[in-house]
């Protein structure tokens, strides 16, 4: 594998501009990255320049640990940040997730990154107040580095390869952590098969996250309410997965009323849902309302499993949110990953 | 002080092992694909292509594929039994 070719530049100020003139950037100011500066990053995953870390198939890429390495270094990361990073898109590889469509369509997806386990603490990635915002590095310019390989490494340019007629601001940075303390639960990645001390990703190529915000019933009845009525809008409905990032404080008062995480999943299934009539009238669906669509009901999602609970943010506020999938069915599904933790593995005798 | 700074981008790969298939002329006596992509209305859009080319040719036969979803490349399987099935083979993207 070719070696990245290299640019000389006046300076650092130089530098900064030379990548905006050859459309290298998010539209944001980079780190430039060096060969001296992308050293460290690749020491953190132990692999040589020319290793093949990802390949799409789709668009015949075939991406370098250098690769990744120069964009993560351009996003800000610090390197400790790569076994993560790496992670990410290993699962963004993964067949179900059709990465080709989820960068591409219309529909414009950004990739969700929700961060398990014990990694989350060591890095500092923020899984409370502001989850969503800004002021935390890791989950920050993790997010960046998603975004900066996507474009520069899979030819998701606005207008070229990536037709989003709109996208939404989680195309920047997209990246949270879960915040297991707060659950009462077991956290997601637990759910999805792995140990609790395992650190791992999942990610999902997901729309904006949609405020659902419950204050005043403090019950599990009125959270549920309020959930499943965000989740059967119109706007995203469709067979398609579910994030519920539920807020401390609604977590606290399901848990309290005796709620457990297959309950509610089973709850939301069944509230979220729409008859064709509906479906139709919004344009949801071809054709005329028929008599009969006034009484058959389609549900968000194809049944509780595809309803995925996180808790993440402050913890004070009704706050939790709905994130809808990009794909309208089975066309990307969320994949988890176990992060190659190399904290971890020198525990291990 | 000078800086050197690195490329970020990746090009696609070249392709490798590509032929173009023969030119089949015209379809008289020959077997038509049609491959719909998945996208609404792509099989409308292929049903009047078949109308158009029936009324213009003797078809032998047409082999009518539907991909289960647009964003998803076709499955190997599909591709062959169309390179297996036909002489030519038309696709279409609705919406």
């Amino acid at each position: 594998m070719a070696r990245a070719a290299e640019v000389d530049v006046a300076g650092w100020a130089e530098a900064v501009e030379a990548y905006f003139e050859r459309g290298w950037t998010d539209g944001l100011p980079v780190v430039p990255a060096t060969p001296e500066s992308i050293r460290p990053f690749l020491a953190a995953i132990g692999r040589e320049p020319g290793d093949i870390v990802l390949t799409e198939a789709t668009r015949r890429r075939s991406i370098s640990a250098e690769k990744i390495a120069i964009n993560a270094v351009m996003a800000g990361c610090r390197p400790e940040y790569m076994p993560v990073l790496l992670a990410a898109l290993e699962a963004m590889a993964d067949p179900a997730f059709t990465l080709h469509g989820a960068i591409t369509s219309t529909g414009g997806s950004a990739t969700l990154v929700v961060v398990n386990g014990p990694i989350r603490q060591r890095l500092g990635f923020n899984a409370g107040g502001n989850v969503f915002g800004p002021g935390w590095r890791a989950n920050a310019t993790l997010g960046r580095a998603i975004r900066l390989i996507t474009l520069n490494c899979l030819g998701a340019q606005p207008g070229l390869l990536d037709r989003s007629t709109q996208g939404h601001p989680g195309k920047y940075s997209y990246c949270i952590a879960e915040l297991e303390e707060a659950n009462p639960w077991e956290p997601l990645h637990v759910t999805r098969g792995l140990s609790r001390e395992t650190s791992a990703v999942t990610v999902f190529a997901a729309e904006g996250p949609h405020n659902v915000l419950s204050h005043y019933g403090e019950t599990a009845e009125a959270v549920v309410v309020a959930l499943a009525d965000a989740m059967a809008g119109l706007g995203s409905f469709s067979p398609g997965e579910s994030f519920i990032v539920l807020a401390p404080e609604h977590v606290q008062i399901l848990a309290r009323d005796g709620w457990n995480k297959p309950r509610l999943r089973e709850a939301l299934y069944a509230r979220a849902r729409r008859t064709r009539a509906d479906l139709k009238r919004g344009g949801k669906l071809a054709g005329a309302v028929e008599p009969e669509d006034e009484t058959r009901w389609e549900h968000r999602g194809r049944g509780p499993e595809d309803i995925h609970l996180v808790v993440a943010g402050g913890g004070a506020g009704g706050h939790s949110a709905f994130i809808p999938s990009w794909s309208r069915d089975r066309n990307s599904l969320s994949v988890t990953r176990p992060i190659r933790d190399p904290h971890q593995r020198s525990q291990t005798p | 002080m000078t800086l050197k700074i690195l490329d970020p981008m990746v090009a696609a790969d070249e392709a490798t092992d590509v032929t173009v298939a023969k030119r089949v002329g015209d379809l008289d006596g020959k077997v038509l694909g049609l491959l719909h992509n998945g996208k609404v209305n792509g099989d409308r859009l292929l049903d009047l292509v078949r109308e158009q080319l029936a009324a213009r040719y003797r078809l032998r036969d047409v082999v009518v594929v539907h991909k289960p979803s647009a964003s998803r490349v076709a499955d190997p399987d599909v591709l062959d039994r169309l390179a297996r099935e036909c002489d030519a083979v038309v696709t279409a993207i609705g919406d």
